[in-house]
C-alpha cells in the first residue's frame, strides 16, 4: 500500500527534528497558537515557521485562522500510524506481504 | 466478498496488486515449504508444523533466531479455505480447537485473491479483538504513547 507508506515516511521526516518534535509534544496537551509556540522556541519566527510548515504539509498538524491568531491543533490519527499496537500489527502485515509479493515474484521469474 | 464488516479502530487492511498468478499466491500461502520462506523475516527462520489449508485444520508454524532453537509462532485454525479464492484463519482458537489467548493479539486473518490484468488482486485484512481489555495505549495518554514512537522508530532504522 504505497500511500500508507508515503504517510509513514511524511511522519518520520516530521519527527526527525528535535524543534518540531518538541512542537507535537505541546500540541498534545491541546491547540495553541502559533505566536505562543513561536515564543517558546529559541529560533527565528521564519525558521519557526517552516518547522510548521513541515509538520503541517506531513499531516502532523493543522493549522486554522481565526481572525489574526492561527491555532496548530495536533492530527493524533496521523501520528497513530507510527505508534500504537494497531500500527506495529500493521508494520507485521505490511513487512509480510512484502516478503510474500517478493517470493511469489521470484519464483514466477525462475 | 469478504462477509463481517471492517472497523478502522481495530482491523487493518493490506491492498496491493501483485505481479503473480492467483495459483502462485495460493501455492505460497498454502505449500509448507513455500510457506516458509517468507512469513517471517531473515536472518530468523520458520519451520511450519502444520499447514491444513482446509476449515477447521490447524496452522502451527515455529520461529527461531538462529536456526538451532525453536520456539512456538503462530497456533491457529483454519475457518475458510476456498481454493485460489480465500483463506481465513484464527489465533483465537489453538490447532486442537482450544480457545487460545495468544500473544501479542487475537486476530482473524483474511486473504483474498483476485485475477487483475496485471497479476492478482491481494487483500489482507487482519481483524483484532478490542484492546480495550488488555491495556490500551491510546488510554495511557500521550506522554507514554511517545515513547512507543520512539521504540518503533528505532526498529525501524535498525532493520
Amino acid at each position: 500500500m504505497a500511500q500508507y507508506s508515503e504517510q509513514v515516511d511524511g511522519v518520520f521526516v516530521a519527527l526527525a527534528d528535535p524543534t518540531r518534535r518538541s512542537v507535537i509534544r505541546r500540541l498534545g496537551r491541546g491547540p495553541t497558537s502559533v505566536g505562543e509556540l513561536a515564543a517558546e522556541f529559541p529560533i527565528t519566527l521564519p525558521s519557526f515557521m517552516k518547522h510548521v510548515r513541515t509538520l503541517e504539509s506531513n499531516g502532523l498538524i493543522r493549522t486554522v485562522k481565526t481572525g489574526r491568531v492561527r491555532t496548530c491543533v495536533l492530527n493524533r490519527e496521523r501520528l497513530e500510524l507510527v505508534d500504537g499496537w494497531l500500527a506495529e500489527q500493521r508494520r507485521i502485515w505490511e513487512e509480510r506481504t512484502d516478503r510474500l509479493e517478493r517470493f511469489v515474484i521470484e519464483e514466477e521469474e525462475s | 466478498m469478504s462477509r463481517t464488516g471492517f472497523d478502522p479502530e481495530l482491523d487493518l487492511m493490506v491492498e496491493r496488486v501483485i505481479r503473480a498468478p492467483r495459483e502462485a499466491l495460493w501455492r505460497a500461502w498454502t505449500d509448507p515449504r513455500r510457506f516458509e520462506q517468507w512469513w517471517v523475516p531473515a536472518p530468523a527462520l520458520c519451520r511450519v508444523e502444520r499447514l491444513e489449508m482446509r476449515p477447521g485444520g490447524a496452522i502451527v508454524t515455529r520461529f527461531s533466531e538462529d536456526g538451532s532453537d525453536f520456539v512456538p509462532h503462530l497456533e491457529a485454525v483454519v475457518l475458510v479455505a476456498d481454493e485460489l479464492e480465500r483463506i481465513a484463519f484464527t489465533n483465537a482458537i489453538d490447532s486442537t480447537w482450544r480457545p487460545a489467548d495468544p500473544q501479542p493479539i487475537a486476530m482473524t486473518a483474511e486473504v483474498l485473491l483476485d485475477d487483475h490484468p496485471d497479476g492478482t488482486a491481494y487483500r489482507m485484512i487482519a481483524r483484532h479483538g478490542d484492546p480495550a481489555t488488555r491495556g490500551r495505549h491510546a488510554e495511557m495518554g500521550f506522554a507514554d504513547g511517545w515513547g512507543t514512537v520512539t521504540e518503533q522508530l528505532a526498529k525501524l532504522v535498525e532493520r
